[in-house]
Order: structure tokens, then C-alpha cells, then sequence
């Protein structure tokens, strides 16, 4: 479904992604652990048209995102929910998921999708007409998943969903993630909470400075030795 | 009495001017962090637009209004599309300089297609009968002048918060980059900002011209600076703020000039000013104004 080869990014001068090649099938979880500055979130950046890359190659259901803007990846079908969740904290809850749909016409199917989203999320559904900035982490990070759901998108890119919650919250976010793909949605995750994150997902890519450390199915990766050590922090 | 409130009139009338200014520089200011000192001179081109109107004989007042509106507002839109949108993710001095840059050719263009000097501006004769409500003496001018302002003002709040383009302005003004990745055409939102602001900004000068009833190519700069006042004394980036703002600066310096002993009267802009760092002292972020820290 989505196909990186030997991409490379660069910050001016500083290279932040050093020939980065992975990919992901329909229907699977993928993640993506790796420390900080290794080049997770300019991944996911890279791939939603945020950031241009220098070379390599991005396709997505056999058609290149290259140098498309962040709206027409949108429209691909790619949403990207990103990292601190930059949810509108004025609006109101309805309208940061109206917004979600903005490129929609189908205002049917809108409807209906903003219902589901409710039914996903009730603490969403109960204050909607509320300004989003009074929720609490966990649920803005639900907002945030919400939104990006309401472009109505077969791959969702989710940037470290669990950041600064509370473990419960947490729980509850990688349930959400579980359920989304039994409705059929793939998903991309970048955490830091890598060994949640590989207890959910098929398969997952260690980034380290830029590059791919390792990859492999996620059961294997949470026994290896040298993984176990350096980023679920059992020795 | 009559005359504190024939001052206020005459304070909210000036006031109403300041606020049409200070929503195009607010709305522009929220989504893209510039302070665009264009924005006088688009009003100084909407007052020599209407000169030019009223001047051809035998046109509808309604045309008066109307043409400086629309033409301003599509001028708005070139500029933006021309000066501000290549420099799109170019640091921020960089689009207030160049918007200084438009200021001055849109000044010495005027200046070399038309003249330096000063022209008289004359009202239609039905602006400038006046007549007295409850001892309060206003012109047709004055009327039209609020009136205006009130419908524009309901009319942008519905735009505002109902509309999908409305929504996806105050999503952009809040966080630009958010906006831009879950598919919002920021460029759009941005163009509606100017087409609007500007189309106001264009009104405006027929009002400003009409109140003062000469006009030349240096006389938008200060009312620019002053509705620039006013959007940061209502908290910039908001509209609410700005109308508010621009109100309380027309009745303040109509105040500072009615009220003061006569030789007061030259420092009427030190007075406004200095209300404006009152304000701020008090208020740093503005009457409405909202700070940058959100809760995370």
C-alpha cells in the first residue's frame, strides 16, 4: 500500500533521514520505535507533504506522493495525526472533526462519520459544543485520532498517540488503534512507547540516526536481546 | 449632556472607520503573524476609487460604496498572491518588509500617476445633509457609517463561525501548520482573509475621505497606524477585539479633543498612544486577546 525507498531528508544542512526504505500493507499495524532525533516524526512528515524530501521515492497505492502538498495527500487517502496533536483548543470539539472533513462534499457521509466518531469517543460526544482546549490530554489525543479519521482515510498516521498520558489513557488509545484496524483502516504508528507499541502491530522498523536499524515482525522484535536493552529497557 | 453624547457619536462614527481598518489587519495578522503596513495605502486607493465615482455624474450613491468595496478587495488578492504568498515560509520580518515595500509603491504610484498634492473630496450632497436625533447632530455620512459597520459586523460574525471557510479561518489563525496537514487549502483561507479585509479597507476610504472631505497618496498611513492600535488594543488576532478596539480609539481621541482644554488638542495622538500602552500595561495580550500558551 505505502512503499518508501532510500529516502533522504534534510534539515538545511543536517541530514535527518539517511535512505530510509520501508513499507507497509493493507490492513497491518506498522510501527515505527526508534530514540529521539532518529527520524520518526520527518518520516511521517515527509510522507504527509509537510516536508520535501532530497531524494527517494514515496508511493502510495502505486502512485508517487513526491511533491504533493499536505491537502492532496489528504485526499490520497493518507491522515496524519501529529505529534503534541495541534488540535484547535478554540473550537469547538464538532467543529476540529468537522474540520477533519474539509475536503469532503458527501455531507451525508460526513454525518454519519462525525456519529461514529461519538459513538468511538463518547467523552467527545458529551461536550461537543465545548471549546476543545478545556479537554484533558487523553481525550484531545481522541480529538486529535478523530479528526484525522474524519477525512475517512484507508492509511492513518498516528505520531506518538501516547505521549505524556497517563497509563490508563494509554491503554485506551492503543485500543482505539487495535479497533481501527479491524475497521479496516492500516495504520503507521511512531512511538516511543515501543514495547506497547510492538505488542500491537505486525510488523516494525527501528530508526537510529536516519537510517533503519532493524525490522522484522514485531513478536520477534520483542524478544530480541539488543532491542529488549536499548528500547523496552529491560536487560 | 447633549454634548457628551453628540461627542460620543461623533467618537463611535470615527471609531466605526478605525474597526473596518483594524478587521483586515487583525485577520491577516492571525493567520500569517504579519503586520501588513499596506493596509492604509489599500484604503488611501479606495478613497481615490471613490473620488473617481462620485465624480462621473449621475451615479447611484450605492455605486460610491460599492465600487471601492469590491475593486479593493481584488487588489487585496493581487497583492497577497504577488508580494506575500512567494515568501510563504520565509521568516516573518521578511513579509513585513515587503509589505512596507507595497506600502511605499502603492504611495509613489498614486503619486506619479495622479498628483502629490491634496484633492478635495466632495460628498454627494445627500451624504452631507444632517439632521438631529434627541439633540444629537449627525450627517447622512455619519448614519451611513454605523449603520454600515453594524450589518458588517453581524454579517462577518456569521461568515465567521458558521461557514465552512470561516471555520477553516480561525483553525488557520490558531495553528497554521495543523491546519495545512489534515487538508485545509491554506491558501484559500488566506486569499478569503485579504479579499475581506481589504474590501473593508477599500470602504473605509470612501468613509474616511468623505468624514475629512480631502484626500492624497500619504493619507493612509495613519489611519493604518491607528486601526493598527486598535486591533492590538483588542487583542490581535481577534475580531471581536478589533471592533472593539477601533470604538473605544475613535471615542478616546474624540474625547481627548472635545473634552481637554483647546491647547491639549495637538496631542491628541500622544493621548492615543498612550491609552494604547494603559491598555497593554494592563492587559498584555489585549481586551479579547488570547495568549499563545494553550493548555497541552
Amino acid at each position: 500500500m505505502l512503499e518508501i525507498k532510500d529516502l533522504h531528508v534534510s534539515y538545511g544542512k543536517i541530514a535527518a533521514l539517511r535512505g530510509v526504505s520501508l513499507s507497509v500493507a493493507e490492513g497491518e499495524i506498522v510501527t515505527v520505535v526508534g530514540g529521539n532525533g532518529a527520524g520518526k516524526t520527518t518520516t511521517l512528515r515527509t510522507i504527509s507533504g509537510v516536508l520535501k524530501p532530497v531524494s527517494g521515492s514515496i508511493t502510495f497505492e502505486g502512485e508517487s506522493l513526491v511533491g504533493l502538498v499536505s491537502e492532496k495527500v489528504v485526499r490520497r487517502g493518507i491522515s496524519h495525526s501529529p505529534e503534541g496533536r495541534l488540535i484547535f483548543g478554540r473550537l469547538s470539539i464538532a467543529e476540529n472533526l468537522r474540520l477533519g472533513a474539509y475536503n469532503r462534499k458527501d455531507s451525508a457521509g460526513i454525518a454519519s462519520d462525525l456519529d461514529r466518531m461519538y459513538e468511538m469517543f463518547p467523552v467527545l460526544a458529551d461536550r461537543r459544543s465545548q471549546r476543545a482546549g478545556t479537554l484533558s490530554g487523553g481525550e484531545q489525543q481522541m480529538l486529535a485520532i478523530g479528526r484525522s479519521l474524519m477525512s475517512n482515510p484507508r492509511l492513518l498516521l498516528l505520531d506518538e498517540p501516547s505521549l505524556g498520558l497517563a497509563p490508563l489513557i494509554v491503554e485506551q488509545i492503543f485500543k482505539v488503534i487495535v479497533d481501527l484496524r479491524q475497521q479496516g483502516v492500516t495504520i503507521l504508528l511512531v512511538e516511543q512507547n515501543a514495547n506497547e507499541a510492538l505488542r500491537i502491530s505486525d510488523r516494525a522498523y527501528v530508526l537510529e540516526t536516519g537510517e533503519v536499524a532493524m525490522q522484522g515482525p514485531s513478536d520477534q522484535m520483542l524478544k530480541d536481546p539488543k532491542l529488549r536493552t536499548a528500547y523496552l529497557g529491560v536487560d | 449632556m447633549d454634548y457628551v453624547l453628540q461627542q460620543l457619536a461623533n467618537g463611535l462614527a470615527l471609531g466605526s472607520i478605525y474597526a473596518l481598518l483594524a478587521i483586515g489587519l487583525t485577520m491577516v495578522y492571525g493567520i500569517l503573524r504579519l503586520i501588513n503596513f499596506a493596509h492604509g495605502d489599500l484604503m488611501m486607493l479606495g478613497a481615490y476609487l471613490a473620488a473617481v465615482v462620485i465624480g462621473s455624474a449621475y451615479i447611484p450613491i450605492v455605486l460610491a460604496v460599492l465600487v471601492p468595496t469590491v475593486v479593493i478587495g481584488i487588489a487585496g488578492l493581487l497583492v497577497e498572491r504577488t508580494a506575500y504568498k512567494p515568501l510563504r515560509g520565509a521568516p516573518e520580518v521578511a513579509m513585513l518588509i515587503t509589505s512596507l515595500g507595497v506600502s511605499r509603491l502603492l504611495q509613489n504610484s498614486t503619486v506619479m500617476g495622479l498628483s502629490p498634492q491634496p484633492r478635495s473630496f466632495k460628498l454627494p450632497g445627500d451624504l452631507t445633509t444632517s439632521f438631529e436625533i434627541a439633540g444629537i447632530r449627525l450627517t447622512m455620512l455619519d448614519l451611513l457609517t454605523l449603520g454600515l459597520v453594524v450589518v458588517l459586523m453581524v454579517g462577518l460574525s456569521v461568515f465567521i463561525n458558521k461557514s465552512r471557510t470561516g471555520m477553516a479561518m480561525r483553525a488557520s489563525s490558531e495553528n497554521l501548520q495543523a491546519a495545512r496537514l489534515i487538508g485545509i487549502n491554506v491558501n484559500h483561507v488566506i486569499g478569503a482573509a485579504f479579499v475581506l479585509g481589504s474590501a473593508l479597507a477599500g470602504l473605509a476610504g470612501f468613509l474616511w475621505a468623505g468624514r475629512y472631505g480631502i484626500i492624497d497618496p500619504f493619507m493612509g498611513f495613519e489611519p493604518g497606524l491607528k486601526a493598527f492600535v486598535a486591533a492590538v488594543i483588542g487583542g490581535i488576532g481577534s475580531i471581536r477585539g478589533a471592533v472593539v478596539g477601533g470604538m473605544i480609539l475613535g471615542v478616546a481621541e474624540i474625547g481627548f479633543v472635545g473634552f481637554l482644554p483647546p491647547e491639549f488638542s495637538g496631542f491628541r495622538d500622544a493621548f492615543v498612544f498612550g491609552l494604547l500602552l494603559l491598555v497593554l500595561l494592563v492587559r498584555p495580550n489585549g481586551l479579547f486577546g488570547t495568549s499563545e500558551v494553550e493548555r497541552a
